[in-house]
């Protein structure tokens, strides 16, 4: 079943780019937006950026059971410290310059941007400031414009757009798990049957802990990737084909193996120009790659030492007019699935007992899916309501280990102007293991999980 | 004699109607709007040309397509907004449909040929002029009102 659905994916892509027109248009989308700049109309270098304060709380709901039953759970703590339930934080906090080196010459671009904030690319692999985005775009060959660097791949919707349009605060599920990839050196699974951070010796250490060793992706990678935008009447249609290392951002490869994206999207253009034209978009894109881990199988060791295939893609639609906005994905995941931390405790925590210390797993052979639906209605030039429901089944592919992540996000904006606005979310989370019985330990885990507040001030500059 | 006074009233006649027809000529160039406008734009900021744009749109829906002239002067780094493929290219197009004239600078063009290593290729609705900087002397000597936005 999985893999006629990524099949049908492969399919619509080849599919889609058959039918390439031949009309250059100049109007907005993603991939547009971030890698080109306006021909003959864009300065030599444009400062910008946004900064992201914010407050998230949840109800710190201790873990119901399991060999951390009573500790913090790690779904309500909050990020990336994952130290506490409440905390202000500023989440990003971006710096940028874009533009055109020489003004007379529009077929070089270049598109710079530092992350100074408070998040997953800052808070793992050393630093307090990374570059999220360093891409040089060459607009000479008709048809194919060639962007090298780091900087958003294509993708799910809710990665490649703009985060500053993002109309929430925290990702979907799926999103959050199987498309922010975490890079880890092993799967979690230390000593045959333990499975925590057991160093050599037998003593739990948070250093024997399975842990990012990179930043997250952020939706990033760097490489090449050859795009452009056509248009057709009131349509718009959109390819990208990129190569890279697979291995996130602010590093290079850590094996042989590259990273290969498709992407297609034609647009129904209502008007407007920018991240908030009007328009209804179908696209679909895929993803495909290995990642090797490092990570001994014997005590000491994060376990899973090999390669192993990493397959995402996905399908969706947006829709924007007038005071309406809404969006739809789907989206498939094969191999590399994020899989938690063991108990569901913060990683690095020891277990009660004493023998083991919680680490984050990957299913490295896994399977997942899941999907997002969104709906804005902008009642007021100052005011936004939206809704959305999300659901992420982990690991479709074993009875046990398979978890089902289903949250309704309430949210509202306020907007003070054009470039700030205020944005409160409130998520009703539910999980369950859906193949056992409710008084498992699994299921009493994911009891656990607390709705969440959570409250953001975003200005753009 | 006739065969010379005859050659002499025939160049007459075709003095005449050469004069006549480069008066017709001039005249069609000459405008009874009372209001004529000159837009400079001969700044390398991008938004410049936006507002140059929008200064030559509001102009024609204030007055009327037939009570203004307006003309457009690029020079300098301004003259990137008369590129074939410059972004706001659409927009020149309605606003030439609507009356508005564009004159490039031939001098910048010569020097931003030498730095590109071939000539720029200017958008269809420009005319180009010597110098920009004489074209628009010259149009606020005919009763011009020279704007910079």
């Amino acid at each position: 079943m999985f893999r006629s659905k990524k099949k049908w994916l492969t399919g619509f892509l080849s599919m889609s780019c058959i039918g390439l027109l031949s009309a250059p248009a100049y109007s907005a989308n993603w991939l547009m937006l971030q890698g080109t700049e306006p021909t003959d109309a864009a300065p030599r270098a444009k400062v910008w950026g946004f900064i992201q304060p914010e407050y998230q709380k949840t109800d710190d709901t201790k873990l119901k059971a399991g060999a951390f039953s009573g500790q913090k759970a790690v779904f309500n703590q909050i990020r990336p410290d994952l130290n506490t339930n409440e905390s202000f934080n500023v989440l990003r906090a971006r710096l940028g310059v874009r533009g055109i080196g020489l003004p007379l010459d529009s077929n070089v671009n270049y598109f710079l941007l530092a992350e100074f904030g408070n998040n997953g690319i800052t808070r793992n692999g050393g630093g307090s400031a990374k570059i999220t985005d360093a891409s040089v775009t060459l607009n000479h060959i008709p048809g194919a414009r060639i962007r090298v660097g780091q900087f958003k791949h294509p993708g799910s919707e809710e990665g490649l757009q703009a985060i500053h349009v993002f109309d929430y605060i925290n990702f979907s599920n799926v999103v959050n798990q199987m498309i922010l990839e975490r890079f880890f050196d092993g799967d979690g699974s230390t000593t045959a049957g333990n499975g925590t951070g057991v160093c050599a010796g037998g003593t739990a250490n948070v250093a024997c802990a399975n842990k990012p060793n990179g930043p997250v992706s952020a939706f990033r990678d760097v490489g090449v990737q050859v795009f452009n935008t056509f248009k057709s009447g009131d349509w718009e249609h959109s390819y990208a084909v990129m190569y890279g290392n697979g291995n996130g951002i602010a590093r290079g490869d850590n094996d042989d193996n590259k990273e290969v994206y498709l992407y297609w999207a034609s647009e129904w253009v209502f008007g407007g120009k920018g991240p908030r034209r009007e328009g209804m978009k179908l696209y679909a894109w895929s993803q495909d790659g290995k990642r090797t881990l490092t990570g001994a199988t014997a005590a000491g060791g994060t376990g899973g030492a090999g390669e192993y295939d990493r397959e995402r893609s996905g399908v969706g639609l947006t829709f924007r007019k007038g005071s309406q906005r809404a969006a739809f994905e789907y989206i498939t995941a094969d191999g590399m699935i994020f899989n938690g931390t063991d108990g569901g405790a913060v990683a690095g925590s020891a277990n009660n007992a004493g023998t083991g210390t919680a680490s984050f797993n990957v299913a490295t052979t896994g399977e997942a899916d899941g999907w997002y639906l969104h709906y804005g209605w902008a009642f007021h030039p100052k005011w936004e309501l939206d809704v959305r429901y999300d659901i992420l089944n982990r690991l479709t592919d074993n009875t046990n280990g398979e978890r089902k992540f289903e949250t309704w996000t309430l949210g509202m904006q306020y907007f003070f102007n054009k470039k700030t606005r205020l944005i409160a979310n409130y998520e009703v989370r539910d999980a369950e293991a859906p193949n056992q019985a409710s008084s498992a330990a699994a299921n009493q885990i994911l009891d656990s999980m607390d709705d969440r507040i959570s409250l953001q001030l975003l200005a753009i500059f | 004699m006739p065969n010379r006074y005859g050659k002499i009233l025939l160049s007459m006649l075709l003095s005449g109607f050469m004069l006549l027809g480069l008066t017709t000529a001039q005249a069609a160039d000459k405008t009874f709007a009372d209001t004529k406008v000159v837009l400079q734009i001969s700044d390398p900021n991008p938004f410049k040309q936006t507002l140059v744009l929008n200064v030559a749109s509001n102009l024609i829906k204030h007055y009327g397509q037939d009570q203004v002239v307006v003309e457009i002067v690029a020079f300098g780094p301004g003259l990137r907004l008369l590129m074939k493929e410059n972004a706001n290219k659409d927009r020149i197009q309605g606003l030439a449909s609507s009356g508005v004239k564009f004159s490039a600078c031939t001098n910048t063009m010569t020097k931003m040929g030498k730095v590109l290593g071939k000539p720029p290729e200017l958008n269809s609705n420009a005319v180009q002029v010597t110098a920009g900087v004489v074209r628009i002397i010259d149009l606020v000597k005919d009763g011009y009102t020279l704007v910079k936005p």
